[in-house]
């Protein structure tokens, strides 16, 4: 199946290089050189993966970011020239799934975009999670009837605390798992995109009940 | 008590105030009751000679007048005369005594008048003699008195007395002065009580006085506490033109001077801050651009001219250290420029060395050196940055496997209730005390010539000192020549601990031998 990426980016030399580098690992490449031009974009190609940078003339990369995640749950790898905190927990909050830093190596980007097409796991049947189902086939959960909508991304981290309830997830082992990264040093991600899932699934998300913080190990999901 | 004086300003001066007024009161009523009483006692001196000169003539007169013939009447008439002295009466009283003047060759034919109740010792042996050669003058001695439970003081008269057909006798004459006594005791509690009075009015007085001058003190020393504390705007009151608001317009002229010194430092930090960030989004645009270039160039080396191949690899080499070069230059830049604020999350210190172990396992297999890790079972948690502190240990593995020859380099972990180590050891040649000085300056290597197989940039060791000291802990390194070099991170566990000790020896043991003058250390 050939996927479709869209890359946003202003820099010309960038946007070109990433464009070939894509084009000859066989994906369909579409462009866009500023936030306007990528949500026109965005709704016309509907791509399978958006490359984002962060630094935008006109509309911000963020509020791109923001706009595309109010219409899908498509996964966006956030490209920074600043790896300062703030900065990348900021584009992590908008949305964004994973971050790359510039200068990257090419191989390193095309390995995170596999990562991020990488079909879901569909094993594991229903799920149950204090108040909430899990269809691991349809990647949908549910908390009564209401259709919580995740991104993939957070279905899977879900997913994963959940197939094993109360076991406690390191970091390290929740980037491997979900983020597909044999090492890095970037805990952050994992950081954020908990917050965002408590935000969706728990009804006091600073007092989480389902996924809980477990100081100085990881997370876990339990049902107490 | 003491330490109340010591910390007040106003009770020290107040009990100043208090002890010399209350020294210069003492001394004033000293003075006045002596005084007093020295006017008393002359003044009824002077009464009693007095009286007793006109008493002394009464009875002389009346003796003279009687012409009498024998010893019978004689007594009669002294029997009568000499208790007509006698004045009774609680205070002011007067008793009389007619005594013969010993030593004369008649015999005494008649009884002495005493007044009842008269003390003998009232009238003491050297008075007596005293009246006796003194003429016809009175003579007078100051006496105590018994008085039922009290003694009285009181004033002894004498005057010699010729008495015809009797002999030299010696009239005596015993006054009390209770009165008078009573007068000074009284003037003497109400000086007493006055005084105390005086002295409470005075320390109220001080206590007010002094409380105008302190307060206005305090209040300008509690400014310049909480201004201290950051609060850049404190200022005092200005009224008036004495002293104190002198203090406060100073006071305030300084506080304005920091307040703007201290704003425009804020805002070229900011400045440099928005440079750096600035600087960093600039050049690592087109820094991507060359280095997507080149790995595509470098990709395909094998199909290029030999020459182009071989620039090829050089760009790409080159690349990368560039690459190096400027994150480490802007980790710097952020560091001088006080922007970094540290993440610190508890995080097991095992993982942060087994993932910095890890991540220099190729570096290690090419320079054919092995890393051991020594560390206790126990699990170790420590609130750390973990990406600065993975930085901060794979450029001090990465230096101990460069320098060390074939030995194996050493990473030892530690801890105790405060603090954690991790040392780095490595069996390398060493460094010089010369060396050690410098080893943590920008840009500085020990060995110039030395080749960098992984393209170092000359600043890994001064981000990791500034990382240390960002986490408020230690980053210190022992080495000698010969021997090698061990480099010791100590770190706090919690982010409010301060770290007293660490928990690891520098040097370790197994570098440390017995010799006292070698041992350098650098922190």
């Amino acid at each position: 199946m050939t996927h479709k990426v869209l890359v946003i980016e202003d820099d010309d030399g960038i946007r070109e290089l990433v464009g070939n580098l894509l084009a000859t690992a066989g994906y369909l490449v579409s462009y866009a050189p500023d936030g306007n031009t990528a949500i026109k974009k965005f709704k016309s190609d509907n791509p399978d993966l958006l490359l984002l940078d962060i630094m935008l003339p006109g509309q911000d990369g963020i509020e791109v970011c923001r706009e595309v995640r109010t219409l899908s749950g498509v996964p966006i790898i956030m490209l920074t020239a600043r790896s300062d905190t703030s900065d990348v927990v900021a584009g992590l909050e908008a949305g964004a799934d994973d971050y790359i830093a510039k200068p990257f190596e090419g191989a390193e980007l095309m390995a995170r975009i596999r990562a991020r097409l990488r079909p879901m796991a569909s094993e594991g049947g229903t799920l149950r999670i204090g108040p909430l189902v899990l269809d691991s086939q349809a990647h949908e959960v549910r908390r009564g009837e209401a259709l919580i909508p995740l991104t993939p991304l957070e279905f899977s981290l879900l997913h994963t605390l959940a197939s094993k309830p109360n076991q406690v997830f390191s970091r390290e082992l929740l980037l491997q798992r979900v983020w597909g990264y044999q090492h890095t040093v970037d805990t952050r991600l994992v950081n954020v995109h908990v917050q965002r899932l408590r935000s969706k699934i728990e009804e006091d998300p600073v007092n989480p009940k389902i996924v809980t913080t477990v100081r100085g190990y990881g997370y876990k999901a339990g049902s107490d | 008590m003491i330490s109340l004086l010591r910390r007040s300003l106003q009770v020290r001066t107040v009990a100043a105030t208090v002890l010399l007024s209350t020294i210069a009161l003492f001394a004033l009523g000293g003075f006045l009751s002596f005084t007093l009483s020295d006017g008393l006692y002359q003044s009824r001196v002077n009464q009693v000679l007095e009286e007793t000169e006109r008493s002394v003539g009464t009875v002389q007169n009346t003796i003279s007048a009687a012409a009498l013939v024998d010893e019978t009447s004689l007594q009669v008439l002294l029997n009568s005369v000499v208790p007509s002295l006698e004045i009774s009466g609680a205070t002011r009283s007067r008793q009389v005594a007619l005594l013969r003047s010993p030593g004369q060759a008649e015999l005494q034919l008649l009884q002495s008048p005493i007044s009842a109740n008269l003390d003998l010792r009232t009238i003491p042996d050297a008075l007596r003699s005293q009246v006796r050669s003194a003429g016809d003058s009175i003579s007078y001695t100051p006496v105590a008195i018994q008085k039922g439970d009290v003694v009285v003081p009181g004033i002894t008269v004498g005057v010699p007395i010729n008495i015809p057909l009797a002999g030299a006798y010696e009239l005596y004459l015993v006054y009390d002065l209770a009165a008078e006594q009573e007068t000074l005791n009284f003037v003497q509690s109400v000086l007493l009580v006055g005084g105390l009075v005086l002295v409470g009015a005075i320390a109220l007085v001080s206590s007010v006085v002094t409380r105008r001058i302190v307060s206005p003190m305090e209040r300008a020393a509690a400014a310049a506490e909480r201004l201290a504390e950051g609060n850049l705007n404190e200022r005092l009151a200005e009224r008036g033109e004495d002293v104190i608001a002198v203090l406060a317009r100073s006071f305030n002229r300084m506080a304005n001077s920091l307040q703007q010194q201290i704003q425009r430092l804020d805002s070229l930090s900011q400045m440099q801050r928005r440079f750096v960030s600035d600087v960093s989004h600039e050049l690592r645009t087109p820094l991507t651009t060359i280095k997507l270039a080149g790995e595509s160039i470098f990709a395909q080396r094998d199909s290029l001219d030999p020459n182009l191949a071989r620039s090829a690899e050089l760009m790409q080499s080159q690349i990368e250290r560039f690459e190096g070069l400027l994150s480490d230059l802007l980790e710097i830049s952020r560091y001088d420029a006080g922007a970094v604020v540290p993440e610190l999350e508890l995080t097991d210190v095992k993982s942060v060395v087994r993932s910095a172990v890890a991540s220099l396992e190729p570096l290690a297999a090419s320079q054919k050196v092995k890393i051991e890790v020594k560390a206790p079972r126990e699990p170790i948690e420590a609130e750390l940055d973990f990406r600065r502190i993975e930085r901060l240990l794979r450029n001090l593995i990465s230096n101990a496997l460069e320098h060390s020859e074939s030995e194996p380099v050493r990473v030892q972990i530690g801890a105790n209730t405060e603090a954690v180590a991790i040392s780095v050891t490595d069996r390398g040649p060493g460094m010089s005390g010369e060396q050690l000085n410098h080893v943590f300056d920008r840009f500085w290597r020990a060995d110039p010539a030395r080749k960098r197989s992984t393209g170092g940039t000359g600043l890994g060791l001064s981000i990791a000192k500034e990382d240390a000291t960002v986490h408020r802990g230690w980053l210190q390194v022992w080495s000698e020549p010969g021997r090698g070099s061990s480099f010791r991170l100590t770190l706090p566990r919690r982010r409010d601990y301060n770290v007293i000790d660490s928990p690891l020896k520098l040097p370790p043991p197994e570098l440390a031998k017995a010799k006292k003058n070698s041992v350098r250390s650098k922190t």
